[in-house]
């Protein structure tokens, strides 16, 4: 005590500081699977941050390249395993494309219909858990209220929640089961309503505002730099969704608009996405009035498996349900690029064929990758409980990001 | 639909292009490698406006044409090695695609670059746009493929432990890999690991419940 009456200038001299690492994760509750992130931490400010992937690296490629055409749709299930649907429809327009035919009319309607209820499920996600994060449980229970409810339906419809299967090359699985239609239009007001909620609760909520308002800020065109796409690209004021830019299934028919967003900060990316579940709920709501009757898979028996009654009535039949299931569908070789606007931007496959039953590559553009990839860009300079927030809110999967 | 921007390349590098097609609605540009990156800032910064790389994939041809057709759902698609010593490898055995995007003329463009398997190098972007940072680390990680520049290129996906590169189409499907010594880490239930070169075995591998095969073989 003597020492600092003695000295004035000892209250006022700097701390001896030196830098600090700490681990968050991988194994950590708020890391939304296993990512690991090495901070370099001065204080309380990250000086730089690594983030370590690979844990949940399952070999999609490598797995794909021994499978069928059809044996890699349950794989891509389990890309982004919150909405499968977007996945599964994603993968299946690469290899239409690549042989070059279009599903039934009454399937891209189905297709539209179940990626948009897929892509309500992973933004209710994303922003009950930010809410969670931030210690607002009650907005989680409501999100996850709203999800279980419309996981609900497509279990009615796919038979799984969340490892749908679903689509078929030319067409869908599973038509809407008796009464879909009603429930459907049951459930949504109370979705709605549950967002409408989480709405109310956070967006002008004093605390959740200055805690993501300004953080994580992002420009556009640097946005793009780093291969942005999707909520996270649009929240930075760059008007890039393609469902709009170049519609696919029938997308072109239905009438929403495209959210975006001004400063590019994670309030925006948090509130674009409920902007988005709004717009998610207009396009089922014009699915469900527009969808027409028609089979929901092709007639072309190269391509979809016969009806039963065909396979066990008629030789042409049972040849070609032989054919499919022991040689697999002949897929023309090719390389196709294809892309979707998957739940967190853009889903893309890259699909090479060589003309066989199996595809001999298929590497895919996980819309998180390199989303993932400017983390340490846009957490350098915050205090590290400003990570949370802008990590829930570029909304990685570790599915799909680690394949 | 994009062939606009195909002339655009085909104008500006003469030299550089070897050759485009169009497969199925996508337009593709095979470049000499030395070009990649004087062509990639100028469909960034020029007219083209390219902002966007959407992905860089890697294709290895060296089974391309032997591969069996069919065989069902169970067999597996592998060759066997003898299958593969039999015939000659397929050179370029490695393409590269860069996958591009322009948000302003909403056209996309394919880049392929070809490489030759006793020179797998080629020019990195990441100075073009960053995106391909991970890109390339990817790509490295799974195919092997050196890029030339790249301010950290280590594994992404796998440890650094790991040997071989897995998705190269000689790497088999079930392969196993060596198991890697503990770290000289103190760990505080334990005590202190073995470490890398210690003496005795390591912990790793006595803790393991299955039998230590030799990684080189695989059933």
């Amino acid at each position: 005590m003597t020492e600092l009456h003695d000295d004035p200038l000892a209250l006022e001299a700097d701390l001896p500081s030196s830098l600090m690492t700490v681990n968050l994760g991988p194994s950590h509750p708020a890391m939304h699977g296993t990512v690991r992130l090495v901070i370099t931490l001065d204080g309380e400010t990250i000086v730089d941050a690594v983030p370590e992937i690979g844990f949940l690296h399952r070999g999609f490629t490598k797995s794909s390249e021994s499978s069928t055409w059809h044996q890699v749709l349950p794989y891509t299930d389990r890309l982004n395993y919150v909405s499968p649907i977007l996945n599964n429809v994603g993968y299946i327009m690469g290899v239409e494309k690549l042989i070059g035919i279009e599903c039934t009319e009454r399937a891209k309607y189905l297709r539209v219909l179940g990626g948009e209820i897929s892509r309500i499920c992973d933004h209710l996600t994303c922003i009950s858990a930010i809410g969670l994060e931030l210690g607002a449980f009650t907005v989680f229970l409501y999100g996850v209220e709203a999800r279980e409810l419309l996981w609900d339906r497509i279990s009615e419809w796919t038979g799984a929640r969340v490892t749908t299967s679903w689509t078929r090359i030319g067409g869908v699985a599973t038509d809407l089961p008796p009464g879909f239609v009603e429930r459907l239009r049951e459930s949504m007001p109370r979705v709605m309503e549950l967002t409408h909620e989480i709405d109310v609760l956070l967006s002008r909520n004093r605390i959740f505002y200055d805690r993501t308002r300004g953080i994580g800020v992002l420009s556009g065109e640097e946005a793009l730099d780093w291969g942005f796409t999707g909520p996270c690209l649009r929240a930075c004021g760059v008007n890039y969704d393609v469902r709009k830019a170049h519609p696919y299934a029938v997308y072109d028919r239905m009438d929403f608009e495209v959210p975006l967003g001004e400063r590019g900060d994670t309030y925006d990316r948090y509130i674009l996405r409920i902007r988005e579940i709004e717009q998610s709920a207009r396009i089922i709501e014009q699915c469900l009035e527009q969808i027409p009757p028609g089979p929901i898979i092709i007639d072309d028996w190269r391509y979809a498996l016969p009806p039963k009654k065909d396979v066990f009535g008629s030789i042409e039949g049972v040849m070609a349900h032989f054919k499919l299931i022991m040689e697999g569908i002949q897929v023309p070789a090719g390389e196709v690029y294809v892309y979707s606007e998957g739940a967190n931007g853009e889903l893309g496959f890259h699909i090479v064929s060589n003309g066989t039953g199996k595809p001999y590559t298929i590497q895919v553009r996980a819309p998180g990758f390199p989303i993932l990839s400017a983390l340490p860009r846009l957490i350098k300079g915050h205090a590290v409980a400003d990570i949370i927030p802008i990590f829930d809110s570029i909304n990685m999967i570790g599915g799909e990001v680690e394949q | 639909m994009a062939q606009a921007l195909v002339d655009l390349v085909r104008e500006g590098f003469k030299e550089a292009v070897l050759s485009s097609h169009s497969h199925r609605g996508d337009e593709v540009v095979v470049l000499r490698r030395e070009a990649v990156q004087d062509v990639c800032r100028f469909l960034k910064d020029g007219e083209a406006r390219i902002q966007l790389l959407r992905d860089i994939a890697c294709v290895d041809l060296l089974t391309y044409d032997t591969e069996m057709t069919g065989g069902g759902a169970l067999a597996s698609n592998e060759v066997p090695a003898y299958d593969l010593a039999k015939k000659a490898p397929r050179e370029p055995r490695f393409q590269l695609a860069y996958n591009l995007y322009s948000v302003v003329r909403k056209q996309s463009l394919r880049l392929r670059v070809e490489l030759r398997s006793d020179d797998v190098k080629v020019p990195t972007v990441t100075g073009v746009w960053r995106t391909a940072d991970w890109w390339e680390r990817y790509i490295f990680d799974m195919f092997g493929i050196e890029f030339i520049g790249h301010p950290n290129l280590t594994r992404i996906l796998m440890y650094p432990e790991f040997q071989g590169y897995p998705l190269r189409k000689d790497y088999p499907t079930r392969k196993r890999q060596p198991l890697v010594a503990e770290l000289d880490f103190p760990d505080l239930v334990r005590g202190p690991g073995p470490g890398p070169g210690g003496a005795g075995v390591p912990m790793s591998q006595t803790h393991v419940g299955r039998k230590n095969v030799d990684p080189t073989t695989y059933d």
